[in-house]
């Protein structure tokens, strides 16, 4: 059975690009999410195996949702996506339970990488 | 991956986006909202940095990792927002706008160095560009963060100094060029932190953080696992390029060592794991379609439609909600266009020196989308005609007791099958003595006219040419106004309608259909043949009876109500010969922004849905109609344009 992941990104851009990478190495994008407030809904509701969270998302950003993900399941695996300049903001994010991170712009084989190190 | 497929969606967002920061820019500039627009202005510029970068749109991310490098100090409070820095903002969106269509067309290439520099000395920074880290995240980047950079390293030397203490020497080397190598090196020092005791880090953690280091860093582990075990564990990190593990350091007894402690991550026991969320939480999803797909969709809907036709005359009336879903689905609200409205009407606003205040009504009314596309350029010549001709300069304003700002309102409503969008202005109105001057001089009207009534005021501003303005300035007066209003509202099958009050102000009504293609129709025969009426105009039907006819100044009129319709023979209209044959003939009252007339047909047939094919090429002497249409018996029937009749 394929991975199930959960797509956080306020950018349909960027949701478009990520989902891509992921579905061409097999996964299976079982939801997506505009707002910090709607990644913990769906988090909850989806249980996927993996969620790509944007750090900058209007209605509860990226580190709030990691924080209120990890306090659901201690096991979700939250893999930040960030932009350049964002170091510490990045850093608090994996204090607050998020497992690795990727830099845009996005390249598939280090998004890959990033994917393989958290489900590791 | 060929980032060219995502192009598209690149600009339709990003356009949203800048759309939105302007909405920002504006609030900002009132001071309404408090924090909150200088946080969606960054949010928005944040997301079209990623996006640009992801893109590979250079000049796009550099400008807009500036200006929210800028923001970012605005939203600390550590730069004031006063005129300077809104026109700076302003012209750095303005900037951003032009740099994102000019990557995504590839021509029109846009300097944004300039800009750049100067969002830099507002932000109080000295010039060190993005332009070189942003878009190849495999060039290492140079001089980010604070010191430790004077020197090149050796490649394959271990330049950390070596930290004190007890325990496994561990030195690892991160991938050079690895984007945010500090919180890389973070990571890693949070995976030794798993297999044992972490002691001292050299560079310390919070220098690793801030990539203060020079792609190597050592740390003291005391653990009990082996040497292989540790550069494995450390190698997982990701983008490691290098570990090394010195058994030889280990000096410190082992037996103190603590027991590695398990690879659990932040705190357990919290509540929630447990308690699945039963609620259904409300999902909406939103899909974006080409749109020749949503065309051809409409144009098979527009078969289903006349089918339907058809068998409702074999079975009787069908009412199927999903139809109307469908129909629904080509609509938009109108904000879509009239976001960009603020920020025009403040810039045409500045440039004439006139305070205007601006308020829109009835965003979220729905108008079809094709028609949406069409309606910005009218309401934009709407608009900047109230700024330029309309308002007054602030001193006339106060010589006649107005507030000094002009207010100027953009409202749309539905009314019945219909949208109405409303341009009002408080200002001069219209000069009806200069427009009979002008349309005397142009031979427009019978020089011995003295007065105009609103009809023949509209009729004489809508020619093509016609303009009061003693000046042309950059915004309008050069006599393409309401003539191109009206000829384009009209072209999608609406009215334009103007009142107007000397000293209190214009208002402008653009009515317009709600969907171009399916029109619901009152069907009247006329002899043998079948006309249908859109039913928006239809205010109401009477039968014609003898007593409710006048004469009035020569013409035939209806009484109805204690109102005065013109009476128009359709029969007549059409040249059919003869009279109606049986019966009562019946009245058809149409109307038309605030115009109405009793249109007489043969008989009535009922109300259906009707898909309007437009005539390819209109020839004169077809003005009464405003397309075909194919009834549910397959007989065609012509479509009455109302507007002409009035």
């Amino acid at each position: 059975m394929s991975n199930t992941v959960l797509i956080c990104d306020d950018a349909i851009f960027m949701r478009t690009m990520v989902g891509d990478i992921l579905q061409q190495a097999g996964f299976e994008i079982v939801g997506e999410a505009e707002t910090g407030v709607q990644a913990v809904e769906k988090y909850k509701q989806l249980r996927p195996d993996l969620v790509t969270m944007d750090i900058v998302m209007p209605d509860m950003g990226g580190i709030d949702a990691v924080r209120e993900i990890t306090k659901f399941d201690p096991n979700a695996k939250v893999l930040m996506c960030s932009a350049m300049g964002q170091q510490a903001l990045v850093v608090e994010a994996i204090q607050a339970g998020a497992k690795d991170f990727v830099v845009k712009p996005f390249q598939p084989s280090r998004v890959l990488e990033a994917v393989q190190r958290v489900l590791g | 991956m060929d980032s060219a497929q995502y192009a598209e969606l690149f600009l339709t967002e990003s356009r949203e986006h800048v759309s939105a920061i302007n909405h920002s820019l504006l609030e900002l500039e009132r001071g309404v909202g408090g924090d909150e627009p200088v946080g969606a202005i960054f949010r928005g510029v944040h997301t079209i940095k990623g996006m640009s970068a992801t893109m590979g749109y250079t000049a796009v991310a550099s400008l807009s990792h500036e200006l929210e490098t800028l923001l970012d100090v605005v939203r600390r409070g550590g730069s004031t927002v006063d005129a300077r820095l809104m026109d700076l903002l302003f012209r750095a969106a303005d900037l951003l706008e032009r740099a994102i269509e000019s990557a995504v067309s590839g021509v029109d290439a846009v300097d944004v160095l300039p800009m750049i520099h100067q969002l830099q000395s507002e932000a109080g920074r000295d010039s060190q560009t993005f332009l070189s880290m942003a878009m190849t995240a495999e060039l290492p980047v140079p001089g980010m963060g604070m010191g430790m950079t004077a020197e090149m390293p050796i490649p394959g030397a271990w330049t950390a100094a070596v930290p004190a203490g007890p325990g496994m020497l561990v030195r690892v080397r991160i991938v050079e060029g690895t984007p945010l190598k500090g919180v890389r090196a973070f990571l890693a020092v949070e995976a030794a932190k798993k297999l044992g005791e972490v002691g001292e880090v050299s560079p310390p953690v919070e220098a690793l953080q801030a990539d203060a280091f020079d792609h190597d860093f050592a740390l003291r582990l005391t653990t009990e696992l082996s040497r292989d075990d540790v550069i494995a564990a450390l190698r997982r990190a990701g983008d490691v390029d290098e570990v090394s593990a010195d058994d030889a350091a280990v000096s410190a007894p082992l037996v103190e060592a603590p027991a590695p402690t398990k690879a659990t991550n932040g705190s357990s026991g919290n509540g929630g794991n447990g308690a699945t969320n039963g609620g259904a939480v409300r999902q909406q999803r939103s899909v974006r379609i080409d749109l020749r797909r949503l065309d051809n969709l409409m144009n098979l809907i527009g078969e289903l439609v006349i089918t339907r036709g058809r068998l409702v005359q074999l079975t009787g009336p069908v009412d199927d909600p999903a139809l109307a879903e469908t129909v629904a689905q080509t609509s938009r609200p109108v904000w879509q266009v009239f976001d960009r409205f603020p920020r025009l009407v403040r810039d045409a606003a500045r440039s004439v020196g006139k305070p205007v205040e601006f308020t829109i009504e009835g965003k979220e009314v729905e108008l079809d989308r094709s028609m949406l596309d069409e309606v910005g350029d009218p309401i934009v010549h709407l608009l900047r005609n109230a700024i330029d001709h309309g308002i007054e300069s602030p001193e006339v304003r106060r010589e006649q007791g107005k507030p000094e700002s002009g207010r100027l309102t953009l409202s749309a409503s539905r009314d019945r099958s219909a949208v109405a969008i409303r341009v009002t202005d408080d200002g001069r109105g219209i000069d009806r003595e200069k427009v009979l001057q002008r349309a005397r001089e142009h031979g427009l009207i019978d020089a011995s006219k003295t007065e105009l009534t609103d009809e023949e005021l509209f009729r004489i501003i809508s020619q093509a040419g016609f303009s009061t303005a003693d000046k042309v300035t950059d915004l309008s007066g050069r006599g393409v106004g309401i003539d191109a209003v009206h000829n384009r509202v009209r072209s999608l099958g609406g009215s334009v309608d103007i009142r107007t009050a000397p000293g209190k102000g214009t208002t402008v009504t653009l009515r317009l259909p709600l969907t171009l293609a399916i029109v619901r129709s009152l069907l009247a025969r006329i002899g043998d043949e079948t006309y249908a009426i859109p039913m928006t105009h239809v205010s109401e039907t009477v039968e014609l009876h003898p007593q409710i006819m006048h004469t009035l100044k020569g013409r035939e009129v209806l009484m109805i109500r204690e109102q005065v319709l013109p009476l128009i023979r359709l029969r007549q209209l059409l040249h059919y010969e003869g009279d109606a044959t049986r019966g009562l003939e019946q009245v058809v009252v149409v109307e038309m922004a605030e115009r109405r007339a009793a249109l007489v047909v043969d008989a009535l047939i009922g109300q259906q849905e009707v898909v309007v094919k437009q005539f390819d090429g209109v020839q004169n002497g077809l003005t009464l109609f405003g397309g075909a249409t194919i009834l549910g018996d397959g007989a065609p029937a012509l479509i009455i344009d109302v507007s002409s009749l009035l």
